[in-house]
């Protein structure tokens, strides 16, 4: 299965977010979106889940046009998601944000029972979940009252419970640290499956490269270059849109020089560091 | 198996013995304390079914009593002179709560997109809206005047006529009502409805149709205060729209929001708090309103999560019963 985007434009009144873009995701491989700030990759992971209404253009899934279907009925049909801030149910134990993803899907599978998952092979489910996760301790444990980092685990988890085939994943390693963020990259890493398209947008760019079979770079909404992670990383556009140019560059050093002729100053003040 | 586990156990015993002597004994009691307890009784059945949409959806509605009035009029209209219609009380009992059923899902529809002060809001209007319209029809209703004479009730050839007989049926009502709630909360169905209430968009992302959701809470909740409804018709054996007013609404969501919110024992303490509290402080009856204040307040700023505490729910009184008698040790 795979998903398309073709020509697909966003505006928010007047002001163009997406242009124009067109993407390919077929299962058994890892994507990242990536950008500076306000280049459009929530954008594209918001319109894919039918949380915002495409302007112009088409999203497919397979043979089936999405952006005209309501969110619930995207998300049954194999797009699952996680979100920039997490949103897990608080009030809900670990166990129990994973159980809610197997609520039947139609009237008719609720009332009859049809296709419907027992009790025990919807806990079956979820526990082995937990497991592939480690979160198997804290299984009873309200979700909000989980440490941050385990919270972006269960978020991931709830994410893959249900095995759909596109899982977006957006920015799973915000406001994680260093190590926490090298777990997160392992463990997705180790989620790719033939039957399987993870997306990613995230801003980590060590977790990006190393996990990456193709980087997908966006600049004010329009794709900037796309392919594997050694073609992205010495692409110069893309060092550009994230760097500014060259010129740009040596007018920052040049002003650092000057002031720091001056003296009174300490030495890199006023120096952008990337 | 030690001494302590035999005490704990009889303690238990002794404990849930004197819940059901207590709950045997008021049919010997004077009339008056029956009548207070068939009051709380309904109210009970009321809280519990308007917890489905308050506490577990989180939707807040202050118009539920509409739906007893509609299923009290269910019953004044097919169970009494009015038509000369005179249908059974249990089939008038489905009737009513399929006739709230009905009800709620046509609120439901239009307030789908609504929440919070909103949602209250258009829910308070159409509890008024229904109320007005029972007042106004006068060739069906008799408008202000009411309706009088209704049927006495009877249920598998027993009579229901004296308070005490509806102590029995609300008592064994309410049972249901719990138990069949406690079912949903412990389903599939509850933790949906939790998730709802906690966060509506990720409900959606997760491939949930909210639309349903919410309407099966309007619906079960009303088809609970409609079947309500029909037992205090028969009850009364009259019905007039001053019974169904905003207050009424009101004092259904105060004892969810003092009981507890989303906790059937909470919404149970809530019942006999808020119905007994002005039985006693009869005194002081026009008073009434500024009591709920003053106790609503009071319990906001001590006990913000309601009498009862969140973890002391059914859930929990029955895992302990559990383990106490099946696996002691683990106590």
């Amino acid at each position: 299965m795979a998903l398309a985007l073709e020509n697909v434009s966003k505006h928010f009144g007047s002001l163009v977010a997406i242009r124009n873009l067109s993407l390919s995701f077929d299962v058994g491989s890892i994507y990242s979106i990536i950008g500076p700030n306000g280049a459009g990759k929530s954008t594209v992971v918001n319109m894919i889940a039918g949380s915002y209404s495409v302007t112009s253009g088409t999203i497919r899934l397979g043979a089936t046009a999405l952006n005209r279907l309501p969110k619930h009925r995207i998300a049954q049909l194999g797009v699952s998601r996680t979100y920039q801030n997490l949103r897990l149910f608080d009030g809900m134990t670990v166990l129990e944000n994973l159980e809610v993803c197997f609520f039947p899907q139609s009237w008719l599978t609720f009332l009859t029972g049809a296709k419907r998952l027992s009790k025990a092979e919807r806990l079956d489910i979820c526990h082995a979940c937990l497991a592939e996760f480690h979160l198997s301790d804290v299984a009873d444990v309200l979700a909000g009252d989980l440490p941050y980092g385990r919270q972006k685990i269960l978020e991931l988890a709830r994410a893959f419970v249900t095995q759909a085939p596109i899982v977006l994943l957006d920015e799973p390693a915000a406001g994680l640290n260093h190590t926490e963020t090298k777990d997160m990259a392992a463990m997705i890493a180790g989620l790719k499956r033939e039957d399987r398209a993870i997306i990613l947008v995230e801003h980590d760019m060590d977790m990006v490269m190393s996990i990456s079979d193709r980087i997908d770079v966006l600049n004010y909404g329009e794709l900037l270059c796309s392919g594997t992670p050694d073609l992205v990383r010495t692409n110069e556009r893309v060092q550009e849109a994230y760097l500014g140019t060259t010129e740009e560059l040596d007018d920052i050093r040049k002003l650092a020089q000057s002031r720091r002729a001056q003296g009174g100053l300490r030495a890199n003040a006023g120096i952008v560091r990337h | 198996m030690g001494n302590s586990v035999i005490v704990r156990r009889l303690g238990l015993l002794a404990v849930l013995a004197l819940c059901v002597v207590l709950l045997a004994l008021v049919p010997y009691l004077p009339s008056y304390y029956v009548r207070v307890a068939d009051s709380i009784l309904i109210y009970i059945i009321l809280a519990v079914g308007l917890n489905l949409v308050v506490g577990y959806a989180g939707l807040l509605d202050l118009g539920f009593i509409a739906f007893y009035a509609v299923g009290a009029y269910a019953y004044a209209l097919l169970a009494s002179g009015q038509f000369d219609i005179h249908l059974p009380f249990i089939v008038v009992l489905f009737i009513g709560a399929a006739a709230g059923a009905i009800a709620g899902v046509l609120l439901g529809f239009p307030v789908l997109k609504l929440r919070g002060d909103y949602l209250a809001i258009v829910t308070l209007s159409f509890g008024e809206i229904i109320r007005i319209a029972i007042n106004n029809a006068d060739e069906l209703t008799n408008g202000p005047q009411g309706i009088a004479g209704l049927d006495r009730a009877s249920l598998f050839g027993l009579p229901l006529t004296s308070p005490v007989h509806f102590y029995w049926l609300l008592l064994v009502l309410t049972v249901i009502v719990c138990a069949g709630v406690y079912y949903m909360e412990r389903s599939i169905l509850g933790k949906a409805w939790r998730a709802l209430r906690e966060d509506q968009d990720v409900v959606r992302g997760l491939g949930i149709n909210t639309t349903t959701l919410k309407l099966l809470a309007f619906a079960l909740s009303a088809a609970i205060g409609g079947a309500g409804g029909v037992i205090f018709g028969a009850f009364q054996r009259f019905v007039s729209p001053e019974s169904f007013t905003f207050q009424e609404s009101l004092l259904v969501v105060l004892i969810i929001i003092i009981g507890g919110v989303g906790n059937i024992v909470g919404v149970i303490a809530g019942a006999v708090v808020l119905v007994i509290l002005p039985e006693i402080l009869h005194f002081a009856a026009q008073y009434r309103l500024l009591i709920y204040g003053v106790v609503l307040v009071t319990v906001i700023v001590l006990r913000p999560g309601g009498l009862v505490s969140p973890r002391f729910n059914l859930g929990f009184i029955i895992r302990k019963v559990r383990t106490l008698w099946l696996s002691p040790s683990k106590t």
